[in-house]
């Protein structure tokens, strides 16, 4: 089981993808924004991080750059709000080519994201 | 003096026979006879002064039979040319002079004869010279009429005698060339330093051509006078030619045509300028036509290449015709109603019209029409016409708009699936991780249902402003008072409003109706304070007023909105404010300024959707970190207006 950071500042969503994670037996951090996020990473030890991409103050693609710049290989699973084709969603192809391991696009189905998260650790 | 030698004296023709014989022969005739032979009269008088012989010619003349007059007194009969003589005869041996006598011209000589016994007489002999004297009369008044006829014309004339250095000049002359008919010494050296150093080779050439007999030419040269003045003069001349036929010399007129010269030069430069200005016309990119008035009627006068390409006609195939040739059959467009009007009423005009070419095809034109007045406020004596073809113009901004409504379309439905989508999350997982559970943990269930619930409800609260935002539901409006409304409205959006923010409203309307739907007017107020609060960080104040106000015409004019009676409703907090950038994007749907999340991103669009579709405005002014208002202008019922009795409170905020 995994020590998960999730990131995301939809108050629906948050508390949805914490009750799959429970569920599936992963204990879960959470954060609202990519400061907060940071902040998590430098007290606490996590497996895996789950981010959104549009969020305020900082966004998960300037979250990725960081934890990518500073040298952090932890596996990224980035959840976007948008279609894949959507003109607003351009960041979702945008969060592999900065590192992410896989792209989920909502809404998705729970064992999606399980197995996701299955090839992310295996892969980290 | 015999009767021969007086004949000699006289001048007048005789057969002289200079055989001796006849010579003698011709001492015998009789003096009377000889006398009455002369065509001139005749009087001999002896030293008495009494008449001794009187012939035909003189008795004719003066109507005496010559047989009454013999022993008369001369002064008797000839007495004013008798006192003549008397006169002369005391100053000059031989006196001769002309006398007017009768109507008639007489030259008059009176010489001395010797008759037998040495008896001293004298004979008078009046010859008639009316003819000559009529001729000399004639030339004298000509020369007098001509030297008029030159002063008058400014003319000046001259003579040169060709192998002598003088010129003789008539008195103005000296005026043409500014110099002083008693200092200047007319000689043709002095004249050749009159001339323009430029022109001096040029009469040169001309003078010598003329004195070698090759040709005569008119001369136009200039002259630079001793006051600093350049003039032209015009020289014509004529060769003068002695009693045997040889040029001696020759005779001219002189013409100042200084300012025919420069009217000449200017009509040049005139010219030269519109021959400039019409390659102008003719390279113009814009299509460009004259119509002059002509016989009542506009005609047109000229078409430059553009508006020829861009017609297909010619100036011959629209001359004749009028504007409306351009007009395609059945047209009805107003733009085409307008366009004439305004060639009938000389006024100018932009007109965008279905424009007919030559050869029947057509095109959508701008075509601008401004009038030529000779003085303002009189009819148009032309029109110039501008044409273009924007049948490109046109579609590239159809294009544009297709593209930009495209792209607002992909922005709507982006955003639109971004909040969507993250509310159909837990929707989907939820729903599996309740029904895994639904047995053993039913508390659980029951709150992954209280969040599914909610989570369509928030669903359904988007698709509704999205709806509202693109019009495909009108609600229904009716004609309510504003004031009550407000204050329910801001009523809800005080409960939501966090502790920190204070809510101020000054509300002045009182009855003052407006048509509208009370839904979306709480839909604007909560939108509005919504946005107000979010900008303050939890505190401070947003203050909200409704006022009556009259819009004049510059202040409609700013606000494009009609002038009259509105109701202003001003939310204005002292939050972070917006930059103009921002300001400027603020009513586009989905954009916002907010962290994600917070807001749809549709709140003003809504608002600007909503006030607009009542016929109001909506104005955002903002500052950073000063503050943000936004003001509504709802306008008033007209209905409602004249009892509302509110129109006269200030609007304040």
């Amino acid at each position: 089981m995994a020590n998960i950071l999730l990131v995301e500042d939809s108050h629906e969503v948050s508390l949805t993808v914490q009750e799959i994670l429970s569920a599936a037996g992963h204990t879960v951090a959470t954060a609202e924004n990519g400061t907060q996020a940071l902040a998590r990473l430098k007290t606490g030890s996590f497996d895996l991080i789950i981010s959104d991409i549009w969020m305020p103050e900082m966004d998960g693609i300037a979250l990725l750059k960081a934890v990518r710049g500073a040298g952090n290989a932890i596996p990224v699973i980035v959840i976007s709000g948008g279609a894949p084709n959507a003109p607003l969603t351009y960041t979702a192809p945008l969060a592999s080519t900065f590192g992410a391991n896989e792209v989920l696009y909502k809404p998705f189905e729970n064992r999606e994201l399980l197995n996701a998260i299955n090839r992310a650790l295996k892969a980290g | 003096m015999s009767a021969a030698e007086a004949t000699a004296e006289m001048g007048i023709p005789t057969e002289v026979n200079n055989d001796r014989l006849a010579a003698e022969a011709f001492n015998t005739v009789n003096a009377q006879e000889f006398l009455d032979a002369m065509p001139s009269a005749a009087v001999v008088f002896d030293d008495a002064l009494r008449i001794v012989a009187v012939n035909r010619r003189s008795a004719e003349l003066i109507g005496y039979n010559p047989a009454h007059s013999i022993g008369r007194p001369l002064e008797g009969i000839f007495r004013t040319m008798f006192e003549r003589y008397q006169r002369l005869q005391t100053v000059e041996r031989d006196p001769r002079f002309e006398h007017h006598f009768n109507g008639s011209w007489y030259i008059v000589r009176v010489f001395p004869l010797t008759g037998a016994g040495r008896m001293s007489m004298r004979c008078i002999v009046a010859g008639d010279i009316s003819i000559r004297k009529a001729a000399e009369f004639e030339a004298r008044e000509n020369e007098a009429r001509l030297e008029e006829a030159t002063r008058i014309a400014h003319l000046g004339t001259f003579k040169v005698v060709w192998d002598s250095e003088h010129v003789e000049w008539s008195p103005h002359m000296y005026v043409l060339h500014d110099v002083s008919t008693e200092f200047y010494d007319t000689t043709i050296s002095n004249y050749r330093a009159f001339i323009h150093p430029g022109d001096r080779d040029h009469s040169e050439r001309i003078y010598l051509d003329m004195i070698a007999g090759k040709a005569v030419r008119d001369a136009e040269y200039r002259i630079l006078r001793s006051d600093g003045a350049v003039r032209w003069l015009r020289i014509d001349t004529r060769v003068l030619f002695d009693a045997d036929g040889v040029p001696y010399g020759s005779f001219g007129v002189t013409q100042d045509i200084t300012e025919s010269k420069n009217r000449e030069q200017e009509l040049n430069d005139l010219l030269r300028r519109n021959a400039t200005l019409y390659e102008a016309l003719e390279v113009s990119p814009i299509g460009v036509a004259v119509l002059t008035r002509e016989n009542e009627r506009l005609d047109f006068l000229y078409l430059n290449a553009e508006f020829q390409r861009l017609s297909l006609h010619n100036s011959f195939s629209l001359r004749g015709h009028g504007l409306e040739t351009l007009r395609p059959d059945g047209n009805v467009e107003a733009a085409w109603e307008n366009a004439l009007a305004a060639l009938s009423s000389s006024s100018d005009g932009s007109f965008e019209m279905t424009c007919r070419r030559r050869d029947d095809t057509t095109f959508l034109a701008r075509l601008e029409i401004a009038p030529v007045l000779d003085f303002p406020g009189r009819e148009a004596v032309a029109y110039v016409l501008n044409l273009r073809d924007i049948t490109v113009d046109r579609q590239r901004a159809a294009a544009m708009l297709q593209s930009q409504k495209m792209e607002a379309l992909g922005q709507l439905s982006g955003g639109v699936a971004h909040e969507i989508n993250n509310l159909l999350q837990p929707i989907i997982a939820l729903s599996e991780l309740g029904m895994n559970i639904a047995q053993s943990d039913p508390v659980k269930v029951q709150r992954y249902l209280d969040v599914i619930g909610n989570s369509g409800r928030k669903a359904r609260d988007i698709v509704r402003q999205v709806l509202t935002f693109a019009r495909r539901d009108t609600p229904d409006v009716a004609s309510h008072a504003i004031a009550p409304l407000i204050s329910g409205a801001l009523d809800l959006a005080q409960s939501g409003l966090p502790p920190g923010i204070a809510l101020t409203r000054y509300i002045t309307t009182g009855e003052t109706r407006a048509v509208v739907n009370p839904t979306q007017l709480s839909q604007v107020v909560l939108n509005l304070i919504r946005n107000a609060a979010d900008a303050t960080d939890g505190r401070g104040e947003i203050k909200v007023s409704l006022a009556a106000v009259e819009i004049d015409e510059i202040e409609a004019g700013r606000l494009d909105i009609k002038p009259g009676a509105w109701l202003l409703l001003v939310v204005a907090d002292r939050g972070c404010g917006m930059d103009h950038y921002t300001v400027s994007r603020i009513f586009e749907p989905f954009f916002t300024t907010k962290p994600v999340g917070s807001g749809t991103g549709l709140g003003l669009s809504v608002v600007y959707s909503v006030v607009t579709g009542w016929g109001g405005s909506v104005r955002i002014e903002s500052e950073v970190d000063k503050g943000t208002s936004a003001m509504v202008y709802i306008p008033v019922d007209p209905d409602s207006a004249r009892d509302s009795g509110a129109s006269d409170v200030a609007g304040s905020g």
